[in-house]
């Protein structure tokens, strides 16, 4: 086991310095840069031409004007030293201004994660046991009905609806925290909270009950036709006890391993559900950061995810090991 | 589970208890919407229009312009001096303006300013070609500075009187000046202070107590960041915002209740701005001007006016800002008229001769590519348009959209065909850097327009300073564009803009709205 993990963990090295030369070649290679993007806001140029000795010189500033191994190999010495950069949009550096959106989009996924996970599953295992029910239809055709609706859209409808006062005004339009709630006491403040993450929440999950139901309940049905169940039943146990002891936890052994790959998930910020609900999380600052060729803020976004992921997946390969005895992580790689 | 019962009954109960409270604010408090966040407010690296209408109230300039006539009048300078062979420009500044911080602004301010814009180390390249002309700028005495140009230009005044001002003593601390701290907490010498700025969320300025002139009577200005523009309406019919720029379809179904009629005032100006279809003229199917007229001919654009825009808006046929007194009024758009496109493509030569519906010259046939930035909605529609009505009339137009860096990057390379766009413009036209000859290969003379006559009034224009002769000579200029039309000129759209009447002495100046003359109008609401 332990040599197993002494490997698994140095074969990380070469993966993930593969993974992050590609995202810096593709951001270098890719047409346009920071410079050049400054001579106009979307759609709209400003008048006076800038000189390419002028943009030449910009670029230099940026180390736009090194060769790509060169620039590479700087940002990966500085990256191992946990120095992310200084980024170009702002002049902050760019750990500052992941700490300032991480935050938020964490508690935010965390919460849809545990909604999602709450409600599909329980609702995946019904429809295995009921198979072919009534319910069993109905649900996974709501299910399927709710993941087709585009997401920008619904998150419009639930403000207009709940919170812009033409029609109800129940919840606030966007934000994380009231301005005014910032002096009360702690309860206060996490009401507060709840209260602005509830239409986000609803935005970011609806779409995923289908997905992972649809998973619980196809394991569930592959374990409840397998021999012990029947024996189970035959040995005159109820239906409760059958399902929820015997099946339940064995149906659970894929999910716990997807569980582990969802690790890089979790950083990663909705576009859409950011914007609609002006919340300054990870997705926004990823994309705007993108669209502006912000070099150090994209090449940190991608190095940390690739780093969770890599690691999840290390994580679910020793959990599967852990749950499921028969798997044994001795074997050769 | 014992903490964890009560406290969720708790957040629930607190959850049941939320009244919003958003719209509740002091009344000379007044809340903005802005689309994007800044990403700094330093005036001379930022190229941003929101930074820029943000600084506006944080700092200021020697010179700046009247918001009703557009004279240039003194506003750090007292007054100023220019050599009669207008080259040298003595600048005599107030005495006793203090920034923000209590330090007082001198000379030399204005000169360390000058060495950052020139500085290689800055990045301010968009900035940087305004004084290229500009050999040097030194102070003759504590309050005096004189800045030299090598060249005689109109704009001269204008352009070393505004430029962007930036305190020594807060800067010049030896640290990088493009990630200087302070570029996100300014201190000016304007109306306003910088107060506090919650990233993502709201940039908060103050009245500036330190400040010479008359206190504004709004007090504070929350300029608050919601990038989604129909929440953003959403909010302000809630009272959580008190001025937006709404888009034409909002100003024309959405906000004409008589309840929002009676809190909010609309407001429409038009400013120095113009949208157009530039023709590649390298390019064998635009080279000749009567194919671009018979383009300009086939393009509906009252029409499509009416349908994309709602009607908000107007066309126009040249460069100028329409209102100036530059725009040539004679000339008047090319109007719609296919059978007239039709003669003028077979004049060039452009007919149908293989009977396959497309025309052709050469054995060449009439089929380009229309290049967009795909963020525009308005491209987007036009080239659909576009499309349908240039095929009528046997021209083919296939649509490549692409993302705005790839798009920029194509526009450099003048890798296009046809493209639409915008120019925003100063309020002083000088058409060098669109239409000279000598910025077809860099400059932003993209699509290729040369004519001599043209070159000759430029460079006229560039060192005539009696501005009726000027005029005249823009005239002429407006009129060789309107017969080349190396652009189908588009429409000057207009700023749409909702104020809650919490405000009173809310003015539309010729160059806009200023909230710092803005007044209260009694209690919150």
């Amino acid at each position: 086991m332990k040599k197993y993990l002494v490997k698994r963990l140095l074969l990380l090295i070469p993966t993930f310095i593969g993974i992050t030369l590609i995202t810096y070649l593709m951001v270098r290679l890719a047409p346009g840069d920071y410079t050049t993007l400054r001579a106009g806001v979307q759609g709209e140029l400003k008048q006076g031409a800038i000189g390419k000795e002028i943009i030449e010189q910009e670029k230099k500033l940026f180390g736009l004007d090194k060769p790509i191994p060169v620039g590479y190999a700087e940002w990966l010495w500085k990256f191992v030293r946990l120095d992310f950069g200084i980024s170009r949009k702002d002049g902050r550096p760019v750990s500052a201004r992941i700490a300032e959106a991480l935050p938020i989009t964490l508690r935010l996924n965390l919460i849809a994660m545990i909604v999602v996970y709450i409600i599909s599953i329980p609702m995946g295992i019904f429809s295995a046991v009921r198979k072919d029910s009534t319910y069993d239809r109905v649900s996974s055709l709501a299910l399927f009905v709710l993941y087709s609706l585009p997401s920008f859209w619904v998150g419009l409808l639930l403000l207009l609806v709940f919170s812009g006062g033409d029609y109800l005004n129940l919840f606030p339009l966007g934000g994380e925290i009231s301005d005014w709630a910032r002096d009360f006491g702690f309860f206060g403040r996490l009401g507060n909270r709840i209260w602005h993450l509830v239409l986000p929440v609803v935005t970011l999950t609806y779409g995923s009950f289908a997905f992972l139901s649809r998973y619980a309940r196809a394991n569930m049905l592959e374990v409840i036709n397998q021999q012990y169940i029947t024996t189970a039943r035959a040995k005159g146990l109820s239906d409760n006890s059958v399902v929820f002891v015997h099946a339940f936890r064995n149906s659970l052994v894929p999910l716990v391993t997807l569980m582990a790959t969802l690790l890089p998930g979790l950083l990663g910020g909705s576009v859409i559900v950011e914007q609609i609900f002006s919340i300054p999380g990870m997705g926004l600052l990823a994309f705007e950061a993108i669209l502006s060729r912000d070099i150090p803020v994209i090449m940190a976004i991608a190095a940390i995810s690739a780093l969770l992921t890599l690691l999840g997946i290390l994580l679910a390969d020793i959990m599967y090991g852990l749950v499921d005895p028969r798997i044994r992580l001795e074997a050769k790689l | 589970m014992r903490i964890v019962i009560p406290a969720i009954i708790l957040s629930l109960a607190a959850l049941a208890s939320c009244r919003d409270m958003s719209a509740v604010r002091p009344p000379d408090t007044l809340a903005i919407h802005m689309g994007a966040e800044p990403s700094h407010l330093n005036p001379i690296t930022s190229t941003e229009a929101v930074a820029s209408s943000i600084n506006n109230y944080i700092y200021e300039n020697l010179v700046d312009r009247d918001y009703d006539t557009l004279e240039i009048v003194p506003q750090l300078a007292e007054r100023w001096t220019i050599s009669p062979d207008r080259l040298r420009y003595v600048f005599h500044l107030k005495r006793g303006v203090v920034w923000s911080d209590g330090v007082e602004f001198t000379a030399d301010d204005v000169v360390y300013s000058y060495e950052r814009i020139k500085d290689p180390k800055v990045a301010c390249a968009p900035l940087k070609v305004y004084y290229i002309d500009v050999t040097s700028c030194r102070a003759l005495d504590r309050y005096t500075v004189e800045f030299v140009y090598s060249k005689r230009y109109f704009r001269a005044l204008e352009i070393c009187g505004g430029m962007p001002l930036v305190p020594k003593h807060v800067f010049n601390d030896g640290t990088d000046f493009n990630t200087h701290t302070k570029n996100r907490s300014p201190v000016g010498t304007g109306p306003y202070r910088f107060e506090r700025w919650d990233t993502g969320k709201r940039i908060v300025l103050i009245a500036n107590e330190r400040y010479r002139g008359k206190k504004p009577a709004v007090r504070r200005v929350v300029y608050t960041i919601v990038a989604e523009i129909n929440v953003a309406l959403q909010m302000l019919k809630k009272g959580e915002l008190d001025l937006m720029g709404v888009r034409p379809i909002q100003w024309v179904r959405q906000t004409n209740s008589e309840s929002f009629l009676s809190r909010y005032r609309k407001l429409k100006y038009f400013m120095p701005y113009f949208s157009y279809i530039g023709w590649n003229s390298r390019r064998a199917w635009f080279s000749d001007k009567r194919v671009r007229r018979a383009l300009t001919h086939l393009v509906n654009r009252e029409a499509i006016l009416e349908k994309l825009e709602f009607g908000q808006g107007m066309v126009v046929s040249g460069d100028s800002y329409v209102f100036s007194k530059n725009y040539n009024q004679n000339i008047k758009p090319w109007p719609y008229d296919p059978a007239a496109a039709r003669e003028l493509l077979r004049q060039a030569g452009w007919v149908d001769s293989d009977r396959d519906g497309i025309l052709d010259k050469d054995g060449k046939k009439f089929s380009f590519t229309f290049t967009m930035s795909s963020g525009s909605k308005f491209a987007e529609r036009l080239s659909t348009i576009l499309k349908e009505d240039f095929a009528k009339a046997g021209i083919q137009m296939s649509i490549n959209r692409y993302e705005w860096a790839v798009f920029v990057k194509k526009l450099h390379e003048r890798d296009f065909d046809a493209v639409t766009l915008a120019w925003s413009l100063d309020w002083e036209s000088d058409p060098y850097q669109l239409w000279h000859s000598s910025q077809v290969k860099d400059g932003s003379n993209y699509c290729g327009f040369v004519n001599r006559e043209a070159d000759g009034i430029i460079e006229r224009v560039r060192a005539e300073f009696d501005p009726v002769a000027r005029m005249r000579l823009l005239h002429r200029f407006h009129e060789i564009l309107h017969e080349e039309q190396p652009y189908t000129f588009l429409y000057c759209t207009p700023a749409l803009v909702v104020v809650s009447k919490r405000f009173n002495n809310v003015v539309v100046h010729t160059k806009g709205l200023r909230y710092d003359e803005w007044e209260p109008a009694g209690g919150a609401q």
